[in-house]
């Protein structure tokens, strides 16, 4: 029924926005209040907490089924409803909790988390921003770059080095010496706006600690196996999607004669991408179900991230191929849609990273 | 006050419909509550609630019912997630039904559960038979008022004024309750339904609304009682039978004419419209 509901309000409400916030490169703030109202921004938050009280699959849901007509909303729906409120929730004090949870799960703050810098991504420990405790405050100095809802976003999960020990803290826009870059104009997901975080001797109260000091480690391990699963659920939706257009327009386009579909090449390009849509949902859903607040699978996560999103991307670029210079154009969104499907592959973790964990823990004695 | 609705599972009318054999293809078909069902339910909430507060009035009661195999839950779930309270299933095979055999479980229905206004979509997509409201209001001898367009619940819940569109304008009617009400597309416009509770100048979004996460969760938990259609008697066979089925033929492609005098040219000559 979650699936039926989110597969309805897909239709009817994200669908038709989707093609001008990908033209216009802006993020829809109302659609995301509106989920907001549904209750659509707490999935895995605790039910006493006012969330629903879901687990990973159920994230994977909706990431999967919001993706099938609008990745970019969907990845600012993820920064919002994973990278934040669920990395926060998890690591967050009870007052913490009463502060910032009641006004981001309506959707009327968003929400957004800053890791990467200009000048480290992968290497996520060697960062730069430090923090350092000045009587009862944290003074923060450094830049993030590549932050998703970093335009519009109120309020932040940020990491930063206080003596050399990663720690994560909360900050809300307005604080002194906190301030956001313009976007940064990017090739897909432009239904979603990335730009910088700059603390510029930034000013925290202490209860603005998220977690312990030195305890941005174990935050941000705890919530990287749901975010990748629902990058790789994001996957899925731009698969199911791709694979239906083209199946569709097989069946109307003829070519010396006969529809596309009778054509042995394009059999090929229909055929795989159903085994690849399908083997990315197995793997998927397999994963999600191994994982919750109290059980993990990084090997899961890193795979299923790994294998959906260059899958993900060979069946997108299958359909712009079947629909030939239909596909090459914006009408079909199957452009569109590649354009997306790329950035799975470097977001949240690249395709080389996830290689590297597998092997090494593939590889640890 | 209590309201009845009944609600009927159909193919999701946004999916090519596929005839094989004579027969309409359903396997893997993707059920969804008959749209007009929807706002029949959605009616029935916004009948009594306050909207603004999105607080139920006190007392009342929303029972939806369908009659309809195993699978057929879910669709009551649906609608127990919007905001019903309680669900009934009685369970047939979709071939066992037509249009006679669901009135007669519905009078039975209502019998035992005497609801002030029993709620209706106008017709059921699948069919588009547009008979079970009219059939339960004979049956019944209950006042009816079909395809409303808009609906006011007076404040002493006695008696509803129904608007309907009709080719001269709108028609107002006022019926009492016990009563039969079918729906119809525009019930769900902002301003159409109103019960004296809810501000006249709130607006509800256009369409039935969504399920909220906490109303998917809730509704696993409100009651559903399973029956049989013996459990009320019921003996009627269909009269109905399905002779065969085939697709309306493919609409010819449409032309592009160069300007207004081609146009008034083909309407006259070749489409003998004007
Ligand atoms: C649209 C978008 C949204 C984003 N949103 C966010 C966000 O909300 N929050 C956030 O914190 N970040 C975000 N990011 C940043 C993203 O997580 C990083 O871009 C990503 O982690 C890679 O870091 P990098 O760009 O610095 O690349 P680098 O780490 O510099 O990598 C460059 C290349 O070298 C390869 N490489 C690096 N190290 C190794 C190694 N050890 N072995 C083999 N190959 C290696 C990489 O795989 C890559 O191919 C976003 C990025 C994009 C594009």
């Amino acid at each position: 029924m979650l699936r039926q509901t989110v597969r309805d309000l897909t239709r009817e409400i994200v669908e038709p926005q989707a093609m001008a916030h990908d033209e216009s490169g802006t993020m829809n703030r109302g659609l995301l209040r509106k989920l907001g109202e549904l209750g659509l921004l707490g999935v895995t938050i605790p039910e006493a907490d006012g969330g629903a009280g879901l687990d990973a699959t159920a994230s994977v849901i909706v990431h999967e089924e919001l993706a099938y007509s609008d990745p970019g909303f969907a990845l600012a729906y993820l920064a919002h409803a994973l990278l934040f409120v669920n990395n926060f929730y998890w690591a967050a004090s009870p007052a913490q909790r009463a502060k910032y949870l009641p006004r981001t799960l309506t959707g009327e703050w968003i929400g957004g988390m800053g890791m990467t810098e200009p000048s480290v991504g992968t290497d996520v420990l060697g960062m730069q921003t430090v923090a350092r405790k000045v009587g009862d405050e944290y003074v923060l100095d450094g830049r993030k770059i590549f932050i998703t809802n970093a335009v519009e976003g109120d309020v932040f999960c940020a990491y930063a080095k206080l003596d050399e020990r990663i720690t994560t803290f909360v900050v809300e826009r307005g604080t002194p010496g906190f301030s956001t870059s313009d976007k940064i104009p990017k090739m897909g997901m432009r239904a979603s706006t990335m730009g910088e975080l700059i603390f510029d001797g930034c000013r925290l109260p202490a209860g603005n600690l998220l977690g312990r000091e030195g305890g941005g480690i174990t935050n941000m391990m705890r919530n990287l196996e749901i975010e990748r699963l629902g990058l790789a659920a994001m996957s899925l939706g731009i698969a199911r999607r791709c694979l239906d257009v083209m199946v569709a327009y097989s069946m109307e386009r003829r070519a010396f004669g006969q529809p596309l579909h009778e054509l042995g090449q394009i059999q090929r390009y229909i055929g795989e991408s159903f085994a690849k849509t399908e083997a990315i949902r197995a793997l998927t859903y397999g994963v999600a179900a191994t994982v919750s607040p109290d059980s993990r699978n990084r090997l899961g996560t890193d795979a299923a991230k790994l294998f959906a999103a260059t899958a993900a991307k060979e069946v997108a670029d299958a359909a712009v191929q079947v629909l030939g210079g239909y596909g090459y154009c914006a009408e079909y969104r199957v452009e569109q849609f590649l354009r997306d499907a790329k950035l799975i592959e470097i977001g949240g973790g690249t395709i080389e990273a996830h290689q590297k964990n597998i092997t090494r823990d593939l590889t640890r004695r | 006050m209590k309201i009845l609705v009944p609600i009927k599972r159909v193919p999701d009318p946004a999916l090519k419909t596929k005839v094989k054999d004579g027969a309409i293809d359903l396997t893997g078909a993707n059920w969804v509550v008959n749209p007009f069902d929807e706002y029949a339910v959605e009616t029935a909430l916004r009948l009594l609630e306050n909207g603004e507060a999105g607080a139920r009035v006190a007392g009342a009661e929303i029972v939806v019912v369908t009659i309809g195999p195993e699978d057929a839950a879910q669709q009551l779930r649906s609608a127990l997630a919007t905001g019903a309270d309680r669900a009934i299933r009685v369970d047939a095979e979709d071939k066992a039904l037509d249009a006679g055999v669901v009135v007669a479980a519905l009078v039975q229905i209502i019998a035992a559960e005497k609801p002030d206004l029993v709620i209706l979509g106008k017709q059921a997509v699948d069919g588009d038979a547009n008979q079970v409201g009219q059939m339960l209001a004979g049956k019944l001898g209950w006042a009816q008022a079909t395809f409303a367009a808009s609906v006011e619940l007076a404040a002493d819940q006695k008696s509803v004024l129904v608007g309907r569109e009709v080719d001269a304008g709108v028609e107002y009617k006022r019926i009492g309750t016990p009563g039969i009400l079918t729906v119809d597309l525009r019930i769900v416009s902002p301003h159409s339904v109103k019960n004296n509770v809810t501000p006249a100048t709130f607006a509800y979004p256009d369409g039935p609304r969504y399920a909220s996460l906490k109303g998917i969760m809730a509704a696993k938990k409100k009651p559903m009682d399973v029956k049989k259609l013996s459990d009320y008697g019921v003996t009627t066979t269909p009269v109905t039978r399905e002779v065969g089925i085939e697709l309306p033929a493919a609409r010819a492609a449409g032309q592009i004419v160069a300007d207004i005098p081609t146009l008034v040219k083909k309407l006259a000559d070749e489409a003998k419209a004007i």
